[in-house]
């Protein structure tokens, strides 16, 4: 299937064209292309190894995996020619596995170094109003928190940002039940603010239940674009590709 | 005996604030860059033969504004243009080339100024003795102590402060001190790192020269200054934790220390830092004040 597509001059809001990318000598991206349009959300799916962090990572410009070959465009920025910060100056903001928070610092310092660097979004006024929890823990150290405060405080430190284009990479990887569905709450509540969205996610259901559409990589290529409806009812595809 | 004990104490403060002053930026370019840079020694060996020379044309003063600045300028550029192509690299080729680069500027140095010692003329102020027993009321009988090495001490003391000041109460600090952690998630929050480490890499080429600065009137300006303090500063480092500031100091003190006690025995003068590095890394691998993972 993977040769359906490929589409490589576009005008939606964001798109990848036929991305090469390497962790050293490993070819783990192997031209990748798809189109998001503006406030759409996007499952990407597939097994272990098919290179959906990878795509991620790429996007958000970080320094591996090396992208050798093709075009990422955000609203019509060429962000395969920047580097992460100016990526994420213009509006890209990874929210990545594992969290990534700050050692050594607190709830509220982990905000501040958010907003270091202009454009910002949400203040700490409405990041504390909407997140209650991170609020009663600002001054504590932001690695004491819980697994599922520290998705909080991961989704949280996105919004402080002035972001157009969400990436979140595994969001419930390693939460207990209760507290998936909390974050699964939240993450309802972003989608309401129309923010154009990709999520990379094991637990492809909980995923689906929140995209538009769905991208299943296999082998860091795309086997399948469509929407998240046919995912759900496509049992061979689940099969084959998801293992579920 | 008392007075015995004091003075020893006193020199090994002395020269606990040498090693503090050289460790202070090797551990902070090691912690924030990655990078172990053998070239320090060299900066702070440059640091003493600006001072030298400004100091003989200008004056003291003028060394202590030129001094520094001039260092950091260099480290700037230094980082620019040699170590930046290295942060991927393995530990191995940051020292080789860090270490090559040190040579470079050990022999130009050599070449302009000849091997021997260049005496370093101490400003009025800084010159003679402080009759110690006139300030401290346990010491009897008469004892007197370099007053540049009170002067040296001081200006250590100050200088951490400052650099912890730095670090923990403003913002340029706080950027640095999560970078030390992950600098990858900075650039994901719009934070051009890069940037902040070279001017990490400035700082710590500054301090190595204010030390140049401090400490040349009591070590030798000569082209093997750099490779002499290289060593023992990096045991300071390795001792007090790679990249651990509060471990830097505190080793400092140790070796000063310890160097300090062992002075009627020569012999073991010379090696006991060796001793000491031995010791604390037999029980403590990762150093006094090490993390978990510096290194990993």
């Amino acid at each position: 299937m993977s040769e359906m597509i490929q589409k490589p001059d576009s005008n939606a809001f964001f798109s990848v064209q036929d991305i090469h990318s390497y962790y050293g000598e490993s070819y783990i991206v192997q031209g990748v292309s798809f189109e998001i349009a503006e406030r759409e959300i996007v499952a990407l799916l597939g097994r272990n190894g098919a290179g959906k962090t990878s795509t991620l990572r790429t996007i958000a410009r970080a320094h591996e995996p090396f992208l050798k070959k093709g075009k990422i465009v955000l609203n019509g920025m060429p962000l395969h020619q920047l580097e992460a910060h100016q990526a994420a100056q213009i509006g890209v903001q990874l929210v990545p596995e594992d969290r990534r928070i700050i050692g050594g610092a607190t709830v509220e310092e982990n905000l501040i170094l958010a907003q270091i660097a202009k454009p910002i979004g949400w203040s700490f006024e409405q990041i504390y109003e909407h997140f209650p929890r991170l609020a009663e823990r600002r001054k504590q150290q932001a690695t004491t928190l819980s697994g599922g405060e520290q998705q909080m405080l991961a989704v949280a430190r996105a919004l402080a940002r002035d972001l157009k284009l969400l990436l979140l990479d595994e969001p419930y990887e390693g939460l207990a039940p209760i507290i998936v569905r909390e974050i699964e709450r939240i993450l309802l509540e972003v989608k309401k603010l129309g923010i154009t969205t990709i999520i990379v996610e094991q637990n492809a259901v909980a995923a689906l239940k929140l995209a538009d559409r769905a991208i299943i990589l296999d082998t860091g290529l795309v086997a399948f674009d469509g929407s998240a409806q046919e995912v759900l009812d496509n049992k061979e595809l689940r099969e084959e590709y998801l293992a579920i | 005996m008392v007075n015995q004990i004091f003075l020893q104490i006193v020199t090994g403060l002395q020269l606990g604030a040498i090693y503090v002053l050289i460790a202070l930026g090797l551990t902070l370019i090691f912690g924030t860059l990655g990078v172990v840079n053998f070239t320090h020694g060299a900066l702070f060996m440059l640091g003493a033969f600006s001072a030298v020379i400004i100091s003989g044309n200008y004056g003291f003063v003028a060394a202590i504004i030129i001094v520094p600045p001039f260092l950091f300028f260099f480290g700037v550029l230094m980082e620019r243009f040699i170590v930046r192509f290295f942060y991927d690299r393995p530990h191995t080729d940051q020292i080789l080339v860090t270490f090559g680069f040190a040579i470079v500027i050990q022999e130009t140095l050599k070449w302009i100024f000849g091997s021997n010692n260049i005496p370093f003329k101490m400003p009025a102020w800084g010159r003679g003795i402080l009759k110690l027993h006139e300030y401290v009321p346990f010491l009897d009988g008469f004892v007197a102590y370099p007053k540049w090495r009170f002067i040296l001490i001081t200006v250590s003391f100050f200088t951490v402060i400052a650099l912890f000041a730095l670090l923990q109460f403003t913002r340029f600090g706080m950027v640095i001190r999560a970078g030390m952690n992950d600098s990858e998630i900075l650039s994901f929050l719009g934070i051009n790192i890069t940037r902040r480490f070279t001017l990490v890499f400035g700082l710590g080429s500054m301090i190595a020269g204010l030390a140049g600065v401090f400490a040349g009137p009591v070590t030798n300006v000569d082209p093997g200054l750099g490779m002499f303090y290289l060593v023992p500063s990096f045991l300071v480092v390795v001792i007090g934790g790679m990249g651990s500031l509060p471990g830097a100091v505190l080793a400092s003190f140790l070796l000063g220390m310890a160097q300090s006690f062992t002075v009627s025995f020569a012999g073991l003068q010379a090696i006991v830092v060796y001793i000491v590095a031995v010791v604390v890394l037999l029980f403590m691998p990762r150093g006094l004040l090490g993390k978990k993972g510096v290194l990993d």
